[in-house]
């Protein structure tokens, strides 16, 4: 049986920077045991803590014990009750007592007590995690996650960007823990890549300003596009290595000045929950992406395919174009899917929560058409429900579905302008709208 | 304009139970959020986030980056005093009022 070890880096070097201290691989591995001892029986655990190091010691303690750790993002306690049911959940490991949970909660304060534990050889093929996303049918999507596959990914991201060279590089993570990409670069990477991840807060540029100045150097930023904007209005001065980004596309111009404003390269991942991270790029070099070592790429039909080890192939939402010296490049995202910082939707899953709303007899979600170019515009939507207020929607909306996708407005019509085949065409959508604005 | 004050001559505008740092906040947060809805629309205690104007993560970074342009310092993450900050109109421009620089 093929194994890999829980952690791989040197003894003594940090994997976690705490506000309050730094955390190396023997405190990190004692912190794992102690909560693995505490934990029931189970097949599966939620992992809801917010704290990143916390996370990190809930998802380790899961595994010593076998147990694969839910991870389901911003979840609405409706999602999280389905999720319950479905895995025969038991229990929820957060460090909020307060956190709504469908299953008890066990509560995750580690103590950061150094004491001689042993460092687990984990099957390749073990069950590590499940991440969700929201389903085209309004239900929650599981993808599995192998300890193999995970491994192998951060080690290849370590080389790709060439962590090991001018020593380990503390990582300034803006993204969740939970969240696939920040799951990725921020607690598992770590691990087994030369690197030590933030722990405390970086959410504003404030933020990432304060914790940049608490590590050690190298730095390299994690973060997003939306991010990365607020960063080069808040943040002047910055000593870092690189930044990356990650969950949409990066404006080219936005990558340059960034590169140009703190010295530093800006490279990008290409990835999605269903596979993790599979490529990488810097924006300003051209738009052609490099697979990682390991990610093998395959067109089919109109399809890509992705494989690597320990992971069933992924077909990809996103449409793209294999070159001649195995990069890519991308065309675009499939018509159904709706992308809002970072989080991804299908049109025909919000509309099915929409309509399955009491009183509702039909509806849509209009996506505006600057959606990707302004950070201000929210979807919309249209509602033929003569009984029910804007407000009463929302509020039923709110317990379905991730904030990111309610709509800013909710407008009352008499009647959708659906053709023959029941299809709403997007052109006369846009027309009714504007007749109902002019009042 | 941020530093305007709403003036509110007859007395019987809801704007009147608000402070006029209150008032040019909710401007503030209109504008920079292009909220489709008028200023003296967003109650002083009512929730900012989740229910009542049901703001977003993507909206406090927004409004972060609005709040640093127009009173000239940074907000921070700080857990259980920032969920204070950001619950209402009130709370925000009271902590606002307190670290502004201009």
């Amino acid at each position: 049986m093929s194994t890999a070890p829980l952690v791989d880096r040197p003894g003594g070097t940090s994997l976690f920077l705490l506000p309050s201290g730094r955390v190396d691989g023997p405190t990190f591995l004692a912190d794992a045991h102690a909560l693995a001892a505490a934990l029931p029986e189970a097949r599966h655990v939620f992992n809801l803590c917010r704290d990143r190091y916390h996370f990190v010691v809930a998802f380790a303690a899961a595994l010593i014990r076998g147990q694969a750790s839910l991870l389901c993002g911003d979840a609405t306690p409706a999602v999280l009750e389905a999720v319950a049911a479905r895995y025969g959940c038991a229990a929820a490991l957060a460090d909020d007592p307060a956190v709504p949970s469908p299953v008890p909660v066990i509560a995750v304060r580690p103590e950061r007590r150094r004491a001689p534990a042993p460092n687990p050889a984990l099957p390749r093929e073990q069950l590590a995690a499940i991440v969700f996303t929201s389903g085209s049918t309004g239900v929650p999507t599981p993808h599995r996650k192998l300890w193999g596959a995970l491994v192998d990914r951060s080690r290849a991201a370590g080389l790709r960007f060439a962590l090991e060279e001018r020593g380990p590089a503390s990582i300034v993570g803006t993204v969740p823990p939970g969240h696939m990409y920040g799951f990725e670069t921020t607690v598992l990477l770590p691990l087994h890549a030369a690197c030590a991840s933030w722990c405390g807060q970086a959410f504003f540029p404030g933020d990432v300003q304060a914790a940049l100045d608490a590590v050690p150097s190298p730095r390299v930023v994690v973060t997003t596009p939306l991010q990365m904007r607020a960063l080069l209005q808040g943040m002047d001065r910055a000593a870092v290595r690189a930044l990356i980004s990650a969950t949409a596309p990066l404006d080219p111009a936005m990558a340059a000045a960034a590169e140009t404003r703190w010295g530093a390269p800006v490279l990008e991942i290409f990835g999605a929950t269903e596979c993790g991270s599979i490529a990488s790029r810097r924006t300003v070099e051209g738009e052609a992406w490099s697979p990682y070592p390991g990610v093998t790429l395959r067109e089919e039909g109109e399809a890509t395919l992705v494989h690597a080890e320990q992971m069933d192939a992924v077909t990809l939402a996103d449409e793209l174009a294999m070159l001649g010296d195995g990069r890519f490049r991308l065309l675009g995202r499939r018509a159904d899917m709706v992308k809002m910082g970072g989080r991804r939707a299908s049109l025909a899953g919000l509309n099915r929560i929409l309509t399955g709303l009491d009183g509702v007899r039909d509806g849509i979600f209009v996506v505006p058409d600057d959606l990707d170019r302004r950070t201000t515009a929210r979807l919309l939507a249209v509602v033929v429900a003569p009984d029910r207020t804007a407000p009463s929607i929302l509020a039923d909306l709110r317990d379905r579905l991730d904030p990111l996708f309610l709509p800013r407005r909710v407008v009352h019509v008499e009647a959708l302008p659906r053709n023959a085949l029941g299809k709403l065409p997007r052109q006369a959508l846009l027309e009714l709208l504007a007749r109902v604005e002019a009042g | 304009m941020p530093g305007d004050i709403v003036t509110n001559p007859d007395n019987t505008s809801p704007a009147l139970d608000r402070t006029p740092a209150e008032a040019a906040l909710a401007e503030l947060i209109v504008s920079s959020l292009q909220l489709e809805i008028a200023p003296d629309e967003i109650e002083p205690e009512e929730r900012l986030f989740g229910e009542g104007l049901g703001l977003d993560s993507i909206d406090a970074l927004e409004l972060a980056l609005a709040i640093s342009r127009s009173y000239g310092f940074e907000l921070r993450s700080d857990d259980e005093r920032n969920r204070r900050i950001f619950a209402s109109l009130r709370s925000l421009s009271s902590h606002i009022e307190a670290h502004r620089t201009k």
